[in-house]
């Protein structure tokens, strides 16, 4: 089953002689349990293409349909909603929240769903033990090395259990060994959770831990790798 | 409140300067309330606390007790007038007194009544005033400092008269002094030691403290001639120094509160931009410019709370500790007053930060937005 689908996306910024087509004509289906790694130079539509399927963008024409609704003609609100119940999201490992421990990072999501209580709290704790952080529950970001940050931010990001899991750039500020680590815990929790996933990388030393490969360039999606079986 | 707590708690030192500095401003607005309720209470609360409704005084006195000469006579013409339940003769004279076997000079206010009136002050110690002693006075408390005691002998200077302290009173100040009640013809005989002065009334008073209803004040106006009438409250704001006292304190609490708003709305202003691109990643998962508005709503109300709290409590330390002699009277219901106007500015000020929230993308959680 297709989780995520594009149809003929494209997204064009600003108007007239400024306007500038960032996104051309894509098509782009992710199944439940695929890992989907984008690469493309920067200034080809990566983060463009993250950001309508992370429902934070509108497309300008065609359609983006997430666990097979729409999300067109949607208010910001809505949107937010949208995003705050059916996807996950792994930013670059600033983006935690300075003064939370990692258990309120995990903590916020339940609340900001309004559901704050013992079976989330449980799923938080079991989230942060699974991702091999049992001793970190109470340690503010500061106090984290960037390898466990990175692995509060995709505990965070499926903190909602999200049909989507979107990923900019997760080994941006890691090491290569912290950042391999922290992509196979997300590949891994794409299989085991049946979730759809795509990562936005620079990084093509993890390319091979995903199912599939979409390069891009002039917001055209070019080859696709299919990755050799593992 | 999830994350304004968790924030708080986390940057103590931040929310705690924020939080002083508020506590400081509020501490001046209700030492400035206190000291401007003492001062009007020090000014005239013999005014304030007097058992009349209205007073009619000579005409072209502008409502000035020292100015107005009645004849005793129009108490009794404005007795007649429909509307009116009761009227008290009233007599008004600064003097300087001197207690026997001391130098120590006393200035004060004589409020010359008819002790069967309305006006008869409270008696806190000693008796009341009777028309079976002449030279017998009943003296505010506050007397006491000066070490005036029951029974002892005043001397009026210069000219030497005696009054005996039969009776004390409290809450009877005017212009700043404490008042002695006197009978009405000790106070003529004061007021007036040469008789058959030009342009004195026969049987002088001062004016006529009314008891009646608003809507008989006209009727007085027109119907007893020579005279003008005026409220208690208008006689209190015409008093010499009244208004100006409390005008002067409320334009600076006035602009204390709008300092309390720009500080706020600075402090606010500045974190919020700060943390521009942290809203952004919080929206992106997901939560609503409404969750963060109520977030940072509730953290200035909190800190804007504590911060008037300590502010009251240290304000009513201080009162504890000041001297009697200083004119310092904390009224709780103005505290809390104050206290809701300056959480409401503050609240004001966070409009800047409200919009600035409101206006974050998630996008900027991907970085560059175009």
């Amino acid at each position: 089953m297709d989780k995520l689908v594009l149809e003929n996306v494209s997204k064009v910024y600003g108007v007239g002689e400024n306007a500038v087509t960032a996104l051309d004509n894509v098509s782009l289906n992710v199944r439940a349990g695929e890992f989907v790694a984008v690469v493309g130079p920067s200034g080809s539509g990566k983060t463009t293409l993250l950001a309508l399927t992370g429902a934070l963008l509108q497309p300008t024409s065609g359609a983006v349909t997430l666990n097979g609704q729409s999300i067109a003609r949607q208010s910001a609100s809505a949107l937010a909603k949208f995003r705050l119940e059916h996807i996950g999201f792994v930013l670059q490992s600033s983006n935690l929240v300075p003064y939370l421990t990692a258990r309120d990072q995990l903590l916020l999501v339940a609340e900001l769903a309004g559901k704050r209580d013992r079976a989330a709290q449980q799923r938080v704790d079991r989230l942060l033990d699974e991702l091999g952080l049992r001793r970190r529950h109470h340690h503010y970001p500061e106090a984290l090395s960037g390898g466990e940050r990175q692995r509060v931010a995709i505990a965070r990001a499926l903190m909602n259990d999200p049909d989507v899991l979107l990923a900019d750039e997760p080994t941006a500020n890691l090491d290569s060994v912290r950042g391999r680590e922290a992509v196979q815990l997300l590949a891994a929790q794409v299989k085991n959770g049946a979730k759809a996933a795509i990562m936005v990388t620079h990084d093509e030393r993890m390319l091979d831990l995903c199912d599939r490969v979409v390069r891009i360039a002039d917001g055209r999606i070019g080859a696709v790798t299919v990755a050799a079986p593992r | 409140m999830f994350l304004a707590l968790r924030e708080l708690r986390h940057s103590r030192l931040r929310y705690g300067l924020i939080g002083a500095i508020l506590a400081l401003v509020a501490w001046l607005v209700f030492l400035l309330s206190g000291l401007a309720n003492g001062l009007a209470t020090d000014n005239a609360s013999a005014m304030q606390n007097m058992n009349a409704d209205y007073l009619a005084f000579q005409s072209g006195s502008r409502v000035l007790l020292h100015r107005s000469l009645l004849p005793m006579t129009t108490v009794d013409v404005v007795r007649q007038v429909a509307g009116v339940h009761d009227a008290a003769p009233l007599g008004q004279f600064t003097i300087t007194v001197e207690r026997a076997g001391s130098n120590d000079q006393i200035d004060a206010t004589v409020l010359a009544i008819d002790p069967a009136s309305f006006l008869a002050p409270k008696i806190t110690q000693g008796n009341g005033l009777t028309n079976s002693q002449p030279n017998g006075v009943v003296i505010n408390r506050t007397a006491q400092r000066e070490g005036v005691k029951l029974g002892d002998a005043l001397k009026v200077l210069p000219s030497g008269q005696e009054l005996t302290v039969v009776g004390f009173t409290e809450g009877q100040t005017y212009s700043h002094l404490p008042v002695i009640f006197m009978n009405i013809p000790q106070w003529q005989a004061l007021r007036f030691p040469t008789t058959g002065a030009e342009g004195i009334p026969t049987n002088p008073i001062s004016a006529v403290a009314i008891k009646m209803d608003e809507t008989a004040a006209t009727t007085v106006a027109q119907q007893v001639s020579g005279v003008e009438v005026a409220s208690r409250e208008t006689v209190l704001q015409n008093l010499p120094g009244y208004k100006e006292e409390s005008g002067s304190v409320t334009m600076i609490q006035a602009f204390l509160f709008i300092i309390a708003a720009f500080i706020m709305a600075a402090f606010f202003y500045v974190l919020t931009l700060q943390k521009s691109n942290q809203f952004g990643v919080l929206k992106a998962l997901g939560a609503g410019t409404r969750f963060l508005a109520r977030d940072l709503v509730g953290q200035v109300l909190m800190l804007t709370a504590l911060g008037i709290v300590f502010g009251a409590l240290l304000s009513y330390a201080v009162s504890a500790i000041m001297p009697a002699a200083v004119p310092f009277a904390l009224d709780t219901k103005l505290v809390v007053l104050y206290g809701g106007v300056l959480l409401l500015v503050a609240l004001v000020g966070t409009l800047l930060s409200l919009f600035q929230i409101a206006k974050v993308d998630a996008l900027v959680a991907i970085g560059r937005v175009d």
